[in-house]
Order: C-alpha cells, then structure tokens, then sequence
C-alpha cells in the first residue's frame, strides 16, 4: 500500500511508465481490434479480475437489497463482536454490533465513487492539460513541467495531506485531492504520447502543409494516446481504492457514518487487542479490488501490446541428429581438411502464437577451408545469421539446433554443453556483429571489454590484458590506443566501434573468424576499410572466415567461396569466382543484379520482387517458387536437392536448361564509393547493361 | 563527479522555494479559523482576536509568508500553534525514527526485490517466474496499514514474538530500536519489494536480450559472468529510477504503518497537523519530507553516473 501512495506520486508503477509498451502502429484498424479483444480474452487471469470487478459493481449498486441490515447503525447494541456465523451474521458484528457483511457491500459503494472521482478529476485535468502542452511545446511545456516537478517533489500522499488540509477533511475533498495528484501522471503520460506521435509523425515525412497539419495531428495522436491512457487510469483506479482506504484510515477521508473499507479498518482497530476478526474482510475486500484492477490493467497492456518476447540468458547447444533414411549425397568438400565442415544442420523454432515447431534452417551443410573466406549469402530471413550463431552453440532460446556433426580443426562440437563450448567461443571461434555500437556494453571501457577473454580464456594478469588490448588496438588500426582504451564505447563512431569489436574477436587468437553483416551498419565510406581490415587480418593470421551478408558485393573482393541461402536452405554454393561467372541458381542471379552501386539501398532486391516468406509459409517444393521469374510446372513436384552442376551445387529444377546472367570479374563489382584494395586494382571489366564507369572501382 | 553534485544542489533550491510558496498557499485556502480551532468553540470573539494577532495570522498573507519563508531559511520553521514548541525541535526527534523505518524498508526491498526479480527473468516463463510474478503483483496489492494490523496483531499480540506498538519510553539500545523496528519494515515493505521486484524482472528481461549481451556470451565468458558483469549493471538502471519513487512512495506509506504502531514519527506529526489545521506544522512536515526526497533523488543522480558512463560528465 505505501505503493498506492507511491502511486499518488506516480510512482507505482514507474517502471511501467518509463518503459512504456509498444503500442501496435495501425490501432485503428479493426483487424487490430479483434484481436486485441482475442488477447484479452484469452488471459485468463485479466478476465479473472473483469468478473470479480462486475461482482463490486453488483454489490455496489444493489447494497441495500443485498441485506437487511444498516449500514451505520447496529442492529441490537449487544451484538457485539460475533464471530462470523453466529446469529445469523455470516461475517460477524464489528464493535459496536454492526453486521461487516453489510458494510462490506456498502464499502464498495465507497470504494468505487472514491475511485472514478479521482480518476475522474485526474482525467479532466490531465488530459487536456497533457494534450495542450504537448501541442504548444517550448515554454508552456518548461512551465507545465516544472509545475509536476514540484508537485511530485513531496511524497504523493503527503501533497494530497497538503492539498486536503486546504479543502478540509472527508471523502469527497480526500479523493478530490488524490485525484489532482493523480493528474499529474495522466498530463505526463499524455504528453509523452503526444511527443513521441509528433516525432514518429515527422519523421515519417508524412507532415501535411498548413492547415490540415492540426487535423492530422490530432489523428495521428488519439490513438496513439488512448490505449497507455486506458491502461493507467485502470491502474490508477486500483491506486485509488487503496487510497481512498488508506486515507479513511488516518479519518481523514470517510467519517464515522460511512461504511468505508478503510474507516472499517480504523474502526478494527479499536478492539484489535481482542480480536483482529474485524479487520480481515475489509482489508481481504481491498487487496482483492486493487488486484482485481492490476490485473485487468497488466492485461489490457499485454493485449495491446504485440507479442512479447521472453528472455532468459537464451542460448542453446546444438544436439546431435541422427542421419536420416534417405541421405544426401555425401557432400563434396571444397577441400580435404577443411577446418570447420558442418553437416546436416536442423533449426527449428516454435512458432509465434502457436505451440507447433516451424523449421528455419534445413539440412544445411557448409565447409571453411584453412585460410580461407566463405561467404553466406541471403537476404534477412533466409536464415544466414541463426546458422553462424549456432556453429558456436549461440542459438537464441527458444530455437532448438540440431545437426549431424559439426567438427572443428578435428574436434566435433555437436552434443558439447554450454561450459564446454565456452572454451571454443571466443577462444577458437570469434564473432563480429552487425551492430557495433549495440554490441558492446555501455557500461564498461572497450578496452575492458576486449581484455575479458583474454584474461577469460588465456589467464593473462589484469596488466597483459590491457597491454595486449593496446596492441590490438594498434593492429586494427584505433588511433591512440592508449588513450581509447579507456574510453567507453558512445564514445565511438559506429566504424572504430567495428574495429574494437574486431579487435575483440581477434584477441585469442581464433582458428574461424564469424563476420555477421560487419559493414550493413555502418557509413558507406568505412565499408570497404572494414572489409579491406578484416580480410587483410585474416589473411595475415591465417584466419579462416565466415562472412555472412546480404550483399554478394562486399563479397566479390574478399571471398574464396559463396554458399546462398534462400528460405532456410542453401541454393548454391561454390567457387566465387564460378558463381559469379555462372550462376546456377535464379536466387543468385538476381543476388547478382542486385548488388548495389549508387542506388539508395532499401530491404528489397530491386530486381526480385518480394521478400522471404516466413518460415510457416515456406512450401515443399522449391521455396523460392514464388518469386522465381523461370517457375515452371516441372518445379512444382516436391523438394529440390542440391545437385552439382558445372563446378557449383545447386538446388534448382531448371538450373541444367537456364542460361542465368553473372558477371566475368567479380572484383568490378565492388560497390562505388569503396575504396578499391591497393593491392588489387580493379579489373577493366563492366557489368553487362550498366553504363560504363558506374560498375567499375570508383 | 563534484560539479554534478554541485549543480544538482543549485537546482534543488528553487525546487524546495516552489514547494514551499505552493504548499503555504494551498493550506491557506481552507475556510476554517485555527484559532477557533485551538481555543474551542466557546471562546468569544475578543479572545479569537486575540489569538489571532498571537498566531500573527491576522496579518496579510504575503506577509505571513514571506516571515515564515525568512525564518525557514534559516532552520527555524516556527512555533507549534498547539503545544508552544519550536516545529525544528519537534521535527528533529521525528526524523531518525521516520528515516530509520523507510531506510530499512528500503534496503531490504531493494535486495529481495533484485533477486527475486532478477531470478525470475533468468527463469523466465518457467515456475520461478511464474511464483514471484504472482506474489509481487499480489505484494503491490496489499495495504500496508493492514498487513501492520496483521502482524501487530499476530506476531506481536498473539505470539508476543516483537512490541506490538513502538514502546512508550525512548528506545534505549541499538537491539530495542531494531526490535520496534522489525514489524513497521515489514509492512511497509512489502510493497516495495514487490514493485522492485517486478521492475528488476522486466528490465533483467530486456538485458538479456541485448547485442552486448550475445556478445559476452560469444566471448566464452560462463553464464554467471555474463548476468553478474553484463546484465546486471545495465539492468539496475531502472531499477535505481525505481528506487527514487519507492523512497518518496515509503515516506508516504510510513505515516499509515506509523498510525498502526504508534510510531513517533513524522508521519503521526502531519496527521495530527492536518486533523488540527496546524500551518506551521503541517508546512515544516512537507518541507522535511521534500527535502529528504531531494536529497535521495541527488543521491541517486551520483548512481546513474556510476551505472551509465553516458550520463556521467566528462
Ligand atoms: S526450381 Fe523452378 S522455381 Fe525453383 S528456382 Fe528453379 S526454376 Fe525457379
């Protein structure tokens, strides 16, 4: 209870309120709405809590039918303190004879005009006061601001003491002053929608000239603010209830002739020294309202919420599988030791909304030679990423990975538990993200964060830690890394973060690099320093590296090899150089096409319409009939399997009859505007239909 | 670290002024004569008067604030209208007792708060979670005041395990003042408990799921590791802002479980300053309190520094 009063504060629930749930985008739709109320249904626990607040009302209204006692009076003075059944009083008498049964019915009349009446006032303040300064902004905000500031500077429930002391004392002032409390969490809230509706607004672009600029603001607004408003004045409601008893209890909010929960509780008091029996049911019938309204609350933001995500620390071990009946061929290995040779690789995961399993990566078999770069390509959804992940056991929970083998320079990493592949994680295999920024902790100095696996992994003192980190720093090119060592990753652009996380990577001396998307986030112009650092560091060190991307140009300079994924499956693979001169797959012809020059880049392929389907939607014949420009009746019989052609495998029904466009050199088609390796000028070359000059180095 | 410290504290003054000039004027809309109040309803009107011009309450209100802003100033928050003591003296006694309960509340919510919170995020969706998801939405639904009845009642009338009320004499040892102590803590709490307990979980949660968490666990570092250096100090964050509401919200709920145990606190001392339409007290009580959620929200500033190297200036 001191929360309700924290509650008064706004305080309750603040980690609620600072942490707002995602609101779905287009919650005027009525497709939206249904399901909202399928959600909502569907939580049992909320729905608990909506019967139990119709049975208050029903209680509320009907008080006076419900018992043929009074309220304030007691019946026979001499009843005092039954105990609960006898003589006819089901709850018992309290004090000074009344029936509790009785005043328990009438205490929800109490509790619920307590409740709406602050609600109320906090509504009708708050929201147009919250609307008018999230509109006007600049200084009615600052004023509007610091006004909330001051209000919630004094403990909720002593301000509302305040407040009342002003109003004078009883129900009807004590619920007037929660509820002036109250509005000043509604006038945040409705001010924050109003600000982040107005960023998302013009952010979209979508901003209508002059006039109609009002109009759509204030339809952009209402329903961005309606669903948090509804879950907070539920939430604040409960609050209410408690306060309402809370204050009744000090006598300060209802007066002895009204048979509040709270004054029930102040009048318990009195004979607690012989019995607490007064004091159970109303303070039973309080916990139960103010849990009944959480509920209801926590379940209409679950439902406006989208599916929400769990979390534990989620990773899985790949599990061994057995070889299935009808094998494969065997797997033509691009060389005769090659230092990570991964077969029939299974990732399921459970799919939203439903218990059923959806397959996102299938039987995916992948070779790295020793020094060398194998490139897997595929657009977002193919399953690229997930399948590096799990060649280190990092597979996110709840997904479940499965393979037939997985060896690594000799030692098979399927069936090793969590504490055995922490010693190849890091230490034998490491990994670059995405998302450099993202990807180091906020918390902590780089040079920290990169001297944890040595010391982790090699034992090196706090000392060789840091001088290694220095040196790696040097190596991957960090200017004054002496300095930056001990600087904490904001205070990095997304490229020199890249280069710590390589830096990082690097630091124990890894047999496999795994590079997942390394340039995607980062500055066109640093893509190709990137990508120039870590083949050269691969190189160098002998490093053999998985580059997984999207885009089969930040390949074409650095990779030996290409395998493409489509759908969970791998379409093609083999040598890059064969690839790009003869694709055998429509997928990578058009991967080819697309590779980006001086086009803005967007999610689609500009030459494939479509994107991958989810993973449930993936048929059993070819999986990339539906965006193939050569589907024919032939690709509909069933599952395709890699078969070889030429010097590539290939999983395309057609691929013997198609004549599929590639390129002759594959270095030509290094995106324009990297920076060509000095070493490696780009061949003359010019991708067929393009105009002269925009295909070559720039 | 001291220049944040020094402009958090420059920026507390005016804050503090406004709650004063907001709170005198507030009180000052009630109708009701104090000195009515305080001679009782026989006292003539001469003697009213009187009473008044003693009170200095016949004066223009601008004057009566701008005096009692002066004295504020310098610690001396006035007379007891009731009882002739200075309101400084009378705070001044309060204050350890007040402070000593929401301290103690706090600290222990705050450690069974994160573990029970961050045990069910790392459990997330199974039993774990699912128990103390439970308790904690049903621990922020209990009325502290009853739950203090509860227990007066039954650890301290029936089991005379603990004092039932505080003890009508000054506790005189450390073990007494912890004694009296242990009930009025556990009831207010409770809920504190519970609500940090609910944020740990969620913000626990969305650690988990972050990049540089992955990014730990790819570096090999063993789980306990990951949670206890990766995800718990970035975690806490929220749980800190938490933390600051959860003081002011105990300093209110202290007045309730101060009724139910006859606690000399602050808490008792606004009440009766409200039931009795006492200014000077009632103002020295809001700004006392104030002023201790200022402090702990300064102090709580200095922990976001620690926690978020963002924040923290150069
Ligand atoms: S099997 Fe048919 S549909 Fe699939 S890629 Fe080949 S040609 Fe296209």
């Amino acid at each position: 209870m001191s929360d309700a009063l924290a509650g008064l504060g706004g305080s309750a629930d603040a980690g609620e309120l600072a942490s707002p749930a995602p609101m779905p985008q287009e919650s005027a739709a009525g497709a939206t709405r249904s399901r909202f109320w399928a959600r909502l249904r569907r939580n049992k626990v909320a729905m608990a809590g909506a019967v139990y607040l119709v049975l208050v009302v029903i209680a509320a209204i009907f008080a006076p039918l419900l018992t043929s006692h009074d309220e304030t009076f007691a019946t026979r003075f001499q009843d005092i303190l039954f105990s609960p059944g006898e003589a006819g009083y089901v709850l018992g008498t309290d004090h000074v004879g009344r029936d509790i049964l009785t005043r328990i019915f009438f205490g929800a009349r109490y509790a619920l005009i307590a409740g709406a009446e602050a609600v109320l006032v906090a509504l009708v303040i708050g929201v147009p006061f919250g609307l008018a300064i999230g509109y006007f902004r600049g200084w009615a905000d600052r004023i509007a601001m610091r006004f909330v500031e001051i209000v919630v500077a004094v403990p909720a429930v002593v301000m509302a003491m305040a407040i009342i002391t002003g109003l004078g004392t009883g129900l009807t002032n004590a619920m007037l002053a929660i509820g002036l409390v109250f509005s000043m969490i509604i006038t945040r809230l409705v001010r924050a929608e109003v600000f982040a509706a107005r960023e998302e607004f013009y952010v979209d672009g979508a901003r209508a000239a002059g006039a109609s600029d009002r109009r759509v603001m204030w339809r952009h607004i209402l329903p961005n603010v309606a669903p948090p408003l509804i879950v907070q004045t539920t939430l604040l409601f409960a609050q209410a209830v408690l306060a309402e008893a809370a204050l009744s209890f000090l006598g300060i909010g209802a007066d002895a002739s009204q048979a509040s929960w709270g004054r029930m509780l102040r009048d318990a008091e009195l004979s607690i020294d012989r019995t607490i029996w007064p004091a159970i049911p109303p303070g039973i019938a309080i916990f139960l309202t103010v849990v009944a309204f959480n509920v209801f609350g926590d379940g209409l933001r679950d439902a406006f919420a989208r599916e929400a995500r769990g979390g534990r620390v989620g990773v899985g071990d790949v599990v061994p599988k057995e070889r299935s009946a009808a094998a494969a061929p065997p797997w033509p290995s691009g060389s005769d030791d090659p230092l990570l040779s991964l077969r029939g690789l299974d990732i399921v995961f459970p799919k939203p909304g439903e218990g059923t399993d959806m397959t996102v990566v299938r039987d995916v078999n992948l070779d790295i030679g020793r020094g060398e770069v194998m490139a897997l390509v595929g657009e977002s959804g193919s399953g690229k990423t997930i399948t590096g992940l799990s060649l280190m056991g990092l597979v996110p929970d709840p997904g479940q990975a499965s393979a037939e083998s997985i060896v690594l320079d000799g030692r098979e990493l399927v069936g090793m538990d969590f504490n055995e592949l922490r010693w190849i994680r890091g230490r034998e295999i490491g990994i670059i993200f995405q998302e450099p920024s993202a990807a180091l902790n906020p918390a902590y100095t780089v040079g920290r964060q990169v001297a944890e696996p040595l010391r982790v992994h090699l034992g090196m003192s706090k000392r060789e830690a840091r001088e290694r980190a220095i040196e790696l720093f040097a190596e991957v090119g960090i200017p004054d890394p002496h300095k930056r060592i001990d600087a904490f990753p904001h205070q990095f652009s997304g490229g020199m973060a890249q280069r710590v996380m390589i830096a990082m990577a690097l630091s124990c001396e890894p047999k496999l690099l795994i590079a997942d998307e390394p340039t995607t986030a980062l500055d066109v112009t640093v893509q190709g320093q990137m990508l120039d650092l870590v083949g050269d560091l691969a190189r160098s060190r002998g490093v053999s590296v998985l580059l997984i991307t999207h885009d089969l140009g930040v390949v074409a300079d650095l990779a030996d090899r290409v395998a493409v994924m489509y759908a969970g499956e791998i379409v093609e693979t083999g040598r890059l150089t064969d690839v790009f001169a003869t694709p055998r797959h429509p997928y990578t012809e058009g991967l080819i096409a697309a590779i980006p020059r001086n086009e803005p880049r967007s999610g689609d392929l500009p030459t494939i319409p479509g994107v991958v389907p989810p993973p449930w939607e993936w048929p059993d014949r070819c999986h990339f009939a539906d965006r193939c420009p050569y589907e024919a009746i032939e690709c509909r019989r069933g599952p395709v399997e890699l078969r070889q052609l030429g010097a590539s495998l290939t999983r395309c029904e057609r691929s013997h009859e198609l004549e599929l466009r590639g390129v002759q050199h594959a270095s030509v088609v290094a995106i324009a505007g990297w920076e060509q390796p000095s070493d490696e000028p780009g061949s003359g070359g010019v991708m067929p239909g393009l105009p002269p000059g925009e295909g070559g180095p720039a | 670290m001291l220049r944040l410290l020094v402009s958090r504290v420059l920026a507390a003054i005016p804050l503090m002024l406004m709650v004063a000039t907001l709170v005198f004027f507030l009180a000052q809309l009630n109708p009701v004569d104090p000195a009515a109040t305080i001679m009782g309803d026989d006292a003539d009107l001469e003697s009213l008067a009187e009473k008044r011009a003693e009170l200095g309450i016949d004066r223009p209100l601008v004057v009566q604030y701008w005096d009692w802003l002066n004295s504020a100033v310098v610690g001396d928050l006035g007379t007891n209208w009731f009882n002739g003591e200075e309101i400084t003296t009378e705070l001044r006694d309060r204050i350890p007792v007040t402070l000593s309960m929401v301290f103690g509340s706090l600290i222990v919510a705050l450690a069974i708060g994160s573990a029970f919170g961050v045990l069910a995020a790392l459990k997330a969706g199974r039993w774990p979670d699912r128990t103390i998801t439970v308790a904690s939405s049903l621990g922020l639904a209990v009325p502290n005041f009853w739950i203090g009845l509860v227990l007066a009642y039954y650890v301290g009338v029936k089991l005379q395990w603990l004092p039932a009320i505080w003890p009508t004499t000054r506790p005189d040892s450390l073990a007494t003042w912890v004694e009296a102590l242990i009930l009025p803590c556990v009831a207010l709490g409770i809920s504190a408990s519970a609500a940090i307990a609910r944020q740990a979980r969620s913000s626990m949660i969305g650690v988990l799921q972050r990049d540089y968490v992955r990014t730990a666990l790819a570096k090999g570092l063993p789980v306990r590791r990951v949670v206890s250096r990766h995800a718990i100090r970035n975690a806490a964050i929220p749980v800190v802002t938490l933390a600051g509401f959860q003081t002011s919200a105990l300093i209110g709920g202290s007045i309730f479980v101060e009724f139910v145990f006859n606690v000399p606190g602050l808490g008792r001392f606004g009440v009766d300053a409200i039931l009795r339409q006492n200014m000077p007290a009632l103002l020295g009580f809001v700004m006392v309190t104030a002023a201790v959620v200022v402090v702990v929200n300064i102090v709580l500033d200095l922990s976001y520094a620690w926690l978020n190297p963002k924040v923290r200036p150069e």
